[in-house]
């Protein structure tokens, strides 16, 4: 016989069951869900390498809640974390090109100094022409970055091209290049 | 641009004319020639510097550059 209801204060269980699963109050270890998360996008197209994308960035605004919990701050393409915390960076490029083009990259870049940038994850799509007019492809990475210093823990996002003519697509009313920060936890 | 690739706007030509991120929109949800800027700054190895470009195309160099790649769009896909 399946088992569908147990008497706590029978069967010799203390503490309290987590509100979500029925209880009364929060356990200790508790996060109550995603309290903070954006998403930014490239509003321009432009063609050949962006290292960093550093102009015409937004954070979304149609279609959209806007941020949950506090926002993102961006100058020069360098984003800023509004607080501390686990954070989850998605970035996504969108890129298309009437040739070939071996390789596309999205990449996000980290510092922990506000000075020095290293690569912390990069993806790479190619694209191989196709019919007469425009091929598309898209590269998308993901990284998670444990933000201890918002004053000198900060992303960027790099995009390089083997051909230079390649474009990466911005558009303002929708997203096509974009990155997606949600915080996930403590640090 | 178009669904089809064919270009239809003046930042089809803008990028064709210049790579890198070399001009900005003063309202990007208004992308009329009279709302294009230059950047100031453009990431280029991993560093933020000058941009080359100095000046912006003229109103009817744009549209030109538009026209010529319509025209070829259109040459090569039957119009």
């Amino acid at each position: 016989m399946a088992l569908s209801k147990i008497d706590i204060s029978k069967a010799g269980v203390t503490g309290t069951l987590p509100v979500a699963n029925g209880g009364t109050a929060l356990t200790s270890g508790f996060v109550n869900g995603i309290t903070q998360a954006q998403i930014w996008r490239v509003t321009a197209n432009f063609t050949g390498d962006a290292q960093p994308i550093a102009s015409n960035l937004e954070a979304v605004d149609t279609n959209s809640p806007g941020a949950v919990g506090s926002a993102m701050t961006e100058s020069s393409g360098i984003f800023t974390f509004p607080s501390t915390g686990i954070w989850l960076i998605t970035a996504n490029g969108e890129f298309y090109y009437d040739g070939d083009s071996r390789y596309n990259q999205m990449i996000i870049e980290v510092t922990t100094n506000n000075a020095s940038y290293s690569e912390a994850a990069k993806n790479s799509a190619g694209i191989a022409h196709s019919e007469s007019t425009h091929t598309y492809s898209s590269a998308s990475c993901q990284h998670l970055l444990d933000v201890t210093d918002t004053a000198n823990v900060k992303v960027r996002f790099t995009v390089s091209v083997s051909n230079n003519s390649t474009t990466t697509g911005g558009e303002s009313t929708y997203n096509r290049t974009h990155f997606t920060f949600v915080r996930i936890g403590d640090t | 641009m178009r669904d089809d690739g064919r270009p239809d706007h003046i930042e089809d030509a803008l990028i064709r004319i210049h790579s890198r991120q070399w001009f900005t929109w003063i309202d990007s949800k208004n992308k009329i020639y009279t709302n294009l800027r230059l950047t100031e700054k453009v990431g280029v190895n991993g560093n933020l510097v000058d941009n080359t470009v100095t000046e912006l195309p003229t109103e009817s160099a744009v549209n030109a550059k538009l026209k010529e790649l319509q025209d070829a769009w259109d040459a090569a896909n039957g119009g």
